[in-house]
C-alpha cells in the first residue's frame, strides 16, 4: 500500500500548496473582477509584504505573523494610493495602458527593493518552519498548515465584506455594471480605491504568510507570484473569489501529482500547461458561469 | 516611403562610419542598435498589429541557440544557423498563433508569457539540447574574407545590418497592402473581417515575420555575449524591456522603436554607476510617465504634434 500512502501525501502536499496560491490568486481576481485591469505588479506586492516581514522582524524583532497587524493595513493604503495617482487616471484609456501601468508599477517595486535590501535572498528564521506532524500517517507542514487557515480565513471575511455589507454591496454593482452602478449614487471611483486597496492588502498579506517557508529576492520572484496568481485565477475563472480556491488548489496538485509521476524538473511547467488549455478551451474558468471573452 | 528610405540611408552610412570615430563605444552601440531591431521587429505585432506580446524574449534565445550549438556541434557558420533560426522561429510562432490568436487583449499576452517560461523551462532541462542550467560556450567562429566575428567591430556592422533591414522591411511594410490589413486588424477585428481581412492570418502572418526577426537579431547577440545562458536569455525581463522599448519610443510608428532604443539604452548607461544592477527601474519610471501623459509614445506624439501644426498651417492659408 505504499502506492497509496504516497499518493495520499502528494495530495495533501498539493492542497497545502494550492492554499498558498490560492491566498496569492484572491487579490488578483478581485481587481479583475471590479476593475477589467490584470495587475502585473501583484506578485512584487507579494514580495513587498515579504520584506515587510524581513524589515519588521530585523528593526522590532517580531514574528512574521504578528507583523501582518501592521503590513496588512499597510498594504490597504499603499494600494489606495497607486490606484489615486495612477490606476485612476487609466481607467478609461485602452484596456492595455492599464496592464502597462501596472506593469511599470511592478518593475518600480522589484528594483526599488533590489536598491534597499540588494540582490541577496533573505528570509526570517522561525523556531517552527520546518515543523511537521501528522495525520493518518500523511505529513504536513506547520507553515503550509497556517498558510492554509489564513487563506480560509481571509476568504471567508472577504465573502462577509462582498455579501454582508454596504460597501459590499457597493463593489459587487461595479463589478457588474460600472456605469449602472454610478446611476444609483455609487461613487465608483472610491470603490475602485478600496477594491485596489484590499487586493494589495491580500497580496502582502501572502507575502507575510510565506516568509517562514521562502527566500525573498527582489526581482524574479515578483513576476513568478504574479504568474502563478494568473495561472490560479485563471484556472477557477477571473474575477471570481471563490473560483480561486479551487484554482488554486488544482495548480497545487497538478504541480506535485506532475513533478512525482512524470518529470519533476517540470514542475513549473505543468501549470503553465493546465493554463493554456484552460485559456484555450474553457477561458471562463473551471467553475465560471458567465462567458465574457475579453 | 522613398523620404523614409533615404533617412535610413543616411542613418546607415552616418553608422558605418561610426566605429572609426568612436572605437571604445561599440559595445552600447550595439546594445542599441540589437534592441532597435528587436523592437522593430516586436512593433510589427505588437505595434502595427496591435497584439502585446511578452514573450519575444524566446525568439531572441532561439537565434542564439542555433548559433552557438550549430557551430559548437555540428560546425555550421553562423549564416547558416541563423537563417534556420529564423525558418525555426517562423514555425513556432505559426504554432504559437495558431494556440493563442483567438484569445483577445490581456490573454493573448499572459498566454504569450506561458509559452515562453515553458520554452525556459525545455532549455534549462534538457541538457542533451541546449547544455543546460549553465549554458553554452561559443568557443570557435569561421573567419568569412578573414574578419574575425570575435571582434566588436564586426559585431558592431553585423547588428548595424540586422537593424536597418528590420527598419527597411517596416518602412515597405507600412507602405503595402499587408500593412494596411494590419492595421485594420488592429483597429476593429470584426469591421476588417467584414472587409474581407482575416485577422487570425493577418496576425499569425505579423507574428511569423517578427519572430523570424528578432531570432537573427538573437544569433548575433549570441556572437556578442559568446556565453549563452538560459535564465538570461530566455528572462520575461528581456522580453518586457523589448515590448517596453517599442512603446516608450511609440507603437506603430517606423522610427519609434529605434528612438525608444537609444533613449532607454542611453538612459540606462547614464544612471549605470547609480542604479547598478536596479536598471529596469528606469523603464517602469519612463512606462508610467507614457502611460500616463504621452500614451502615443516619444515618436507617435512628435508625429501628432507636426500633423497638427501642418493642419494649423493650411487653415490658415
Amino acid at each position: 500500500m505504499a502506492g497509496l500512502d504516497i499518493f495520499l501525501q502528494n495530495i495533501a502536499n498539493g492542497v497545502l500548496m494550492g492554499g498558498v496560491y490560492a491566498l496569492i490568486g484572491i487579490g488578483l481576481t478581485l481587481v479583475f473582477g471590479v476593475m477589467r485591469t490584470i495587475n502585473f505588479a501583484h506578485g512584487d506586492f507579494v514580495v513587498l509584504g515579504m520584506y515587510s516581514a524581513v524589515l519588521f522582524n530585523a528593526l522590532l524583532g517580531w514574528d512574521p505573523y504578528l507583523s501582518l497587524l501592521l503590513a496588512m493595513p499597510i498594504g490597504f493604503f499603499a494600494g489606495v494610493i497607486v490606484e489615486r495617482f495612477i490606476l485612476s487616471r487609466v481607467i478609461d484609456a485602452p484596456p492595455e495602458s492599464a496592464l502597462l501601468a501596472t506593469l511599470g508599477i511592478s518593475l518600480i517595486i522589484g528594483n526599488a527593493i533590489l536598491l534597499t535590501f540588494g540582490g541577496e535572498p533573505r528570509s526570517v528564521q522561525v523556531s517552527y518552519a520546518s515543523s511537521t506532524f501528522s495525520i493518518a500517517g500523511v505529513n504536513v507542514s506547520m507553515v503550509l498548515l497556517l498558510a492554509g487557515i489564513a487563506t480560509v480565513i481571509m476568504i471567508a471575511a472577504l465573502y462577509a465584506l462582498l455579501n454582508r455589507t454596504e460597501v459590499g454591496r457597493a463593489i459587487r454593482g461595479t463589478a457588474e455594471n460600472r456605469l449602472g452602478a454610478e446611476l444609483v449614487g455609487i461613487d465608483t471611483r472610491r470603490i475602485h480605491s478600496i477594491v485596489f486597496g484590499l487586493g494589495v492588502m491580500l497580496a502582502v498579506m501572502a507575502g507575510v504568510t510565506l516568509i517562514p517557508l521562502l527566500f525573498a529576492t527582489p526581482t524574479n520572484t515578483g513576476a513568478v507570484f504574479t504568474l502563478k496568481a494568473f495561472v490560479v485565477t485563471v484556472l477557477g475563472g477571473l474575477g471570481n473569489v471563490g473560483a480561486a480556491i479551487a484554482g488554486g488548489i488544482l495548480l497545487g496538485v497538478v504541480e506535485v501529482l506532475g513533478a512525482s509521476y512524470f518529470m519533476s524538473e517540470y514542475r513549473e511547467a505543468y501549470g503553465l500547461i493546465a493554463f493554456l488549455l484552460i485559456l484555450l478551451f474553457r477561458p471562463e474558468g473551471l467553475l465560471g458561469r458567465t462567458v465574457k471573452r475579453v | 516611403m522613398t523620404k523614409h528610405l533615404i533617412g535610413l540611408g543616411v542613418l546607415l552610412a552616418v553608422g558605418m562610419a561610426y566605429p572609426a570615430i568612436f572605437p571604445n563605444n561599440l559595445t552600447i552601440a550595439i546594445s542599441v542598435l540589437l534592441f532597435a531591431g528587436w523592437a522593430t521587429s516586436w512593433d510589427l505585432l505588437g505595434g502595427w498589429n496591435g497584439q502585446v506580446s511578452l514573450g519575444h524574449a524566446s525568439f531572441v534565445g532561439l537565434g542564439a541557440y542555433f548559433v552557438a550549438i550549430g557551430e559548437g556541434q555540428f560546425g555550421l557558420a553562423p549564416w547558416w544557423t541563423m537563417a534556420m533560426a529564423a525558418a525555426v522561429a517562423a514555425v513556432l510562432a505559426y504554432f504559437w498563433g495558431w494556440l493563442t490568436f483567438s484569445l483577445r487583449g490581456p490573454y493573448f499576452s499572459l498566454s504569450t508569457i506561458a509559452v515562453a517560461e515553458i520554452l525556459r523551462l525545455v532549455a534549462i532541462n534538457e541538457e542533451w539540447l541546449s547544455g543546460g542550467a549553465t549554458g553554452v560556450f561559443i568557443a570557435t567562429l569561421p573567419e568569412p574574407f578573414g574578419i574575425d566575428l570575435f571582434s566588436r567591430t564586426a559585431q558592431f556592422y553585423m547588428a548595424l545590418a540586422f537593424a536597418t533591414v528590420v527598419i527597411a522591411t517596416v518602412i515597405v511594410i507600412s507602405r503595402v497592402r499587408f500593412g494596411y490589413q494590419l492595421r485594420a486588424v488592429r483597429e476593429d477585428e470584426d469591421s476588417a473581417m467584414a472587409a474581407g481581412i482575416d485577422p487570425t492570418a493577418t496576425k499569425l502572418k505579423a507574428f511569423m515575420l517578427s519572430a523570424a526577426l528578432t531570432s537573427i537579431g538573437g544569433g548575433i547577440y549570441g556572437i556578442v555575449l559568446a556565453f549563452i545562458e538560459p535564465h538570461v536569455i530566455f528572462a520575461l525581463l528581456l522580453s518586457v524591456q523589448i515590448a517596453l522599448t517599442a512603446i516608450i519610443g511609440g507603437r506603430g510608428t517606423i522610427w519609434g522603436p529605434a528612438v525608444g532604443a537609444i533613449v532607454l539604452i542611453g538612459a540606462g548607461e547614464m544612471f549605470r554607476t547609480t542604479f547598478a544592477e536596479a536598471n529596469m527601474l528606469i523603464y517602469g519610471i519612463l512606462i508610467l510617465v507614457v502611460v500616463l501623459f504621452v500614451p502615443r509614445g516619444i515618436v507617435g506624439e512628435l508625429a501628432r504634434r507636426h500633423i497638427r501644426r501642418l493642419y494649423a498651417k493650411r487653415a490658415q492659408g
